[in-house]
């Protein structure tokens, strides 16, 4: 019986230390919770044998401007040509830089934006696109 | 898809577009797409912009996105679509045509060509115009293989300093393939270059929104009809031996092997013989560069007015290392492999060198197997790291015209040309 009782403790005991040891060596199974099924593989397309090739409509996602004055403007005149994209992934720009851009888009370019709008989007680009003034 | 063909026949809807005969329905965009960004590998995302200072990733910043025809690459912009190639994919000389990257210039690019009616013309100072379909290229003509790379004038533009606006990409603006199809110097033949031909031009089946006669509606670019590259030139329909994707411009695109992607026309429809030089905007304005060495200036200069520029034409010599990448540790003691790759637009690449005391002493990387002047060259060396702590690897090609890379950075209000000795740290950490 108490050779018995000795058998257990000493089993505890080893088993333990072996725990303390393994703890010692491994930092194991963190898991934590994700979105799944955020990005979803394309199903396979239906093909015909004929000479037309075909690929799906290019995906335009929604993307977040500054919501501020403007904003309206830039999605309505900036967007004809391109998406407003091409405003947030720019570096930070200085105040001038996006002046001369904007005035590229409507003298290079021949894009129809009234003046007073293209002066508030040039307004609302150096509120909120400038080193001084970006966040995200 | 569904969207296009439900709304419209599709058979009308080609005939009624009839885009001078070229068969491309442009399908409406569908707006608000799945939003991506699936959190990566349990890390935070990385930041939503760099700058003003320099981008110091290797890539740039996008969320990946998965385009027709592409596994999911990084998002620069979607409406003209850019996307860049992740810095992977370059483990291995050729890149796949679905990792390969994507830049368009105007939005209206073609989600259809009905090969029916789609031709490539030769038109403008010829004695005998041309239209071929794409049945009639690969038969009439023979297939000529060539490995070369295919790299944004703007590659690794958030690299320099002040940043400039544009393309923000970080190195993956590139790849590599083999291009099969017809020599565009047949094809001059055949048509037959009129006496006061000037330049050769060439058009493919994107547009934009802006108005007629502007670079915002067409994107031309020439060349004199006497460049040497016209010999060298492929129109091809083969990309690593499968169709092109649409994306990287299907049917045929225009190869020039060494020169900047820029003149390789995607989707080429119009080969068009001038009798006065071309003065569209994509020449006379755009991609353009100075005409100093290494196309290198300073905002002041630009500001002075004093800089003759030149068209963009070939690509400088460029080598990077694509592993290890620094994302993990290394055991110090452990020997591993460098690997990455190496390409000039100058001429074949001759050596590659690697330094480990950021560019204080250098040793010979092996050069991988010779696949053409114009392809990428994959190099690996062993590298042992000897104690824990930072160390900072660093890679130089030179090309058999002994151009070689350096520590200058390069500047230019386009952000083109850059090729300066790239770096990487690695942290080794204790192995006991």
């Amino acid at each position: 019986m108490r050779n018995r009782l000795s058998a257990i403790f000493a089993g505890i005991c080893a088993a333990a230390i072996t725990a303390g040891v393994v703890y010692a060596q491994l930092k194991q199974s963190v898991y934590r919770p994700a979105e799944l099924g955020t990005m979803q593989q394309a199903a396979p397309a239906a093909l015909s044998t004929d000479a037309v090739y075909e690929v799906s409509a290019y995906p335009v996602p929604a993307l977040e401007l500054a919501p501020a004055e403007g904003r309206q403007d830039v999605q309505i005149y900036c967007n004809t040509c391109h998406s407003p994209r091409y405003i947030t992934m720019q570096p930070p720009l200085p105040a001038e830089t996006w002046e001369a851009e904007v005035n590229k888009m409507t003298k290079t370019f021949g894009a129809t934006i009234p003046d007073e709008s293209a002066k508030k989007i040039i307004q609302y680009l150096q509120a909120h696109y400038t080193p001084g003034t970006r966040n995200n | 898809m569904k969207l296009c063909a439900r709304a419209f026949s599709r058979r009308n809807l080609l005939k009624n577009l009839g885009v001078a005969g070229a068969g491309l329905a442009v399908a409406g965009w569908r707006a608000g797409a799945s939003t991506l960004a699936q959190e990566p590998g349990g890390a935070k995302p990385i930041e939503s912009f760099t700058g003003p200072g320099v981008n110091p990733h290797w890539n740039s910043l996008g969320p990946y996105l998965s385009e027709p025809g592409k596994v999911p690459l990084i998002l620069l912009t979607d409406r003209p679509v850019q996307l860049e190639t992740q810095r992977h994919y370059f483990q291995t000389a050729f890149t796949p045509n679905e990792a390969f990257y994507v830049r368009w210039h105007l939005d209206g690019i073609p989600n259809a060509v009905d090969l029916k009616e789609w031709k490539l013309r030769i038109e403008g100072k010829v004695a005998k115009p041309q239209a071929w379909s794409l049945s009639e290229l690969m038969q009439k003509f023979k297939p000529v293989s060539l490995a070369a790379v295919n790299q944004c004038s703007g590659n690794s533009r958030s690299r320099m300093q002040p940043r400039v606006a544009g393309g923000q990409w970080g190195n993956g603006a590139m790849g590599n393939a083999v291009w099969t199809g017809v020599r565009l110097r047949e094809l001059l033949e055949v048509a037959g270059v009129s006496s006061g031909a000037v330049q050769v031009q060439f058009q493919g089946l994107e547009t934009g929104q802006g108005p007629k006669g502007l670079g915002s509606n067409v994107f031309l670019k020439s060349l004199d009809i006497t460049h040497p590259i016209l010999d060298e030139c492929l129109v091809a329909y083969l990309m690593n031996n499968e169709p092109l994707p649409m994306l990287n411009g299907f049917p045929v695109r225009l190869v020039m092997p060494g020169f900047f992607a820029v003149y390789w026309m995607k989707c080429l429809t119009w080969i068009r013989i001038l009798d006065a030089p071309d003065n569209n905007f994509w020449m006379k304005t755009g991609y353009r560069v100075p005409d100093t060495p290494r196309g290198n200036t300073t905002p002041e200069e630009i500001k002075a007015g004093k800089v003759k520029t030149i068209p963009i034409e070939r690509m400088p010599v460029r080598s990077f290392l694509i592993s290890p990448d620094g994302s993990s540790k290394i055991p110090a003691g452990m020997s591993v492999t460098l690997r990455g790759i190496a390409f000039s637009g100058f001429g074949r690449v001759s050596s590659v060198e690697i330094s480990d005391n950021g560019g204080k002493t250098w040793r010979s990387a092996q050069l991988g197997e010779d696949h053409g002047t114009y392809s990428f060259r994959t190099w690996e060396a062993p590298w042992t790291a000897k104690s824990p702590g930072k160390h900072t690897l660093a890679v130089r090609a030179t090309d058999e015209k002994g151009n070689a890379q350096t520590d200058e950075s390069v500047w230019n209000p386009g952000g083109y040309l850059w090729n300066r000795i790239e770096r990487q740290e690695i942290v080794v950490g204790n192995a006991s």
